[in-house]
């Protein structure tokens, strides 16, 4: 061992320390269980009034999104100016970004085939979205830093302990009631937890998925819905077995059929994510609360299951996609 | 026995708890669900190891459809828990 390095096992000793220091500061000064609710809470007052909707409010869960959009054209910027230069091999994150594109667009290929290259920018965008936004919920001071407000009669609110000018809010000795009580509004809430932003993925997702079947089949795509092609074809033939007749109203069942699946694959993409990371955050908290200690071993749990629901999604979305631009030319020639 | 405004309410947050744990059974059908699947994509792949790549990504992808089952009986559950 010619060059000095640092005693094997030396990163160990820090993780020990900070273990040690997480557990005298969480007996020092013990979590509370946070409010948990559903829709995203509003951390700023009316910024403009729209004419239909009403007023609008910056929302903790849309500060999220525009901080995971601006990390993204970020890493963009940077993969670009990466593989500009001629000389060197991109390194670091830009090396990582571009790991992780080579490895989606060869699972693209092996599942679209000749349609990769259309699908691939829709399907790898969705998954680099959902992933960044996922991943948001590990860095510790979201969900966890925000606006205190008082609590009305009927909630649960804690004292508050002042160090300068910021508010620690504290487990009180005896259950304290709503005179004292504060409650906090986190600055910035994991974006998958607000049902808006994952309908508008499903919406987004499942509208290109019909645009990328009419600009492969054309409008005939549309036959898949609406199946009377059979239909008409049984006045005008001549000779009738016993199943023409059956076929052609069991064809437009199918179609109706396939238009619900279409409306249920919208809630089922939007809700699938929403539970999964919804809960994953409320585990945290309530494993926060409980065994603070340990809380640790949940956020590699929440890691696994943020990277593995944005992978399920734009995997998804890539079948589906390639579904809707595989002609069904089966039908047509049967019935010869 | 009188039903005043307090008893009514802590009536209505006990059944919401019951409620709550009542929809969490839904998620039998989706372990059983993914225990079947689990069983077919090992077998696949101990007949066949040189695809065990392609099946683990359409055991994957299977897998998501029936937990996705599960995971809209937990958005039930928590919507009784903590909406109204």
């Amino acid at each position: 061992m010619s060059t000095p390095r640092r005693r094997i096992g030396f990163y160990r000793w820090i993780v020990l320390a900070l273990i040690i220091l997480g557990i005298y500061i969480t007996g020092a000064f013990p979590p509370i269980q946070p409010h948990v609710q559903l829709p995203a809470e509003a951390i700023s007052e009316p910024l403009f009034t729209l004419p239909v909707i009403g007023e609008f409010r910056m929302t903790n869960t849309l500060l999220a999104t525009l901080i995971a959009d601006v990390l993204l054209i970020l890493m963009a910027f940077g993969v670009y100016r990466a593989t500009r230069d001629p000389k060197n091999i991109p390194g670091g994150i830009s090396g990582l970004v571009s790991t992780i594109v080579e490895a989606l667009y060869g699972l693209v290929e092996t599942t679209a085939g000749k349609w990769a290259r259309r699908i691939f920018p829709f399907m790898a965008t969705i998954f680099l979205l959902v992933l960044t936004a996922n991943l948001m919920e590990l860095i510790p001071g979201v969900d966890s830093i925000g606006w205190l407000h008082h609590v009305e009669e009927g909630g649960h609110g804690y004292p508050v302990r002042y160090v300068g000018s910021l508010g620690l809010l504290e487990k009180a000795a005896e259950e304290s009631h709503a005179e004292a009580g504060y409650s906090l509004i986190p600055f910035l809430r994991v974006a998958s937890t607000d049902l808006n932003f994952t309908i508008a993925l499903a919406l987004i997702a499942v509208v290109m998925t019909q645009v990328m079947g009419v600009r492969a089949i054309g409008p005939s795509y549309f036959g898949k819905f609406i199946a009377f092609g059979n239909f008409l074809k049984m006045w005008v033939r001549e000779r009738l077995g016993p199943f023409d007749v059956i076929f052609p109203f069991i064809d437009i069942f199918v179609g109706l059929l396939e238009m619900v699946a279409e409306f249920a694959k919208i809630l089922s993409f939007s809700f699938r994510l929403l539970g999964n990371i919804f809960a994953g955050s409320v585990l945290l908290f309530v494993m926060g609360t409980l065994v603070p200690m340990i809380q640790s071993g949940f956020l590699f749990l929440e890691l696994f299951v943020g990277f593995i629901q944005a992978l399920v999604f734009s995997m998804l979305t890539m079948v589906f996609m390639t579904m809707a631009m595989q002609s069904h030319g089966n039908h047509e020639g049967e019935h010869a | 026995m009188q039903i005043t405004p307090e008893v009514a309410q802590i009536l209505v947050q006990g059944l919401k708890y019951l409620g709550a744990g009542l929809a969490m059974v839904g998620t039998l059908g989706a372990g059983l669900g993914i225990g079947i699947l689990g069983n077919g994509a090992v077998q696949g792949i101990a007949r066949n190891p040189d695809t065990a790549g392609a099946i683990q990504i359409n055991m994957i992808l299977a897998i998501a459809f029936a937990e996705a089952v599960a995971i809209y009986a937990l958005v039930v559950a928590l919507v009784i828990l903590f909406v109204g």
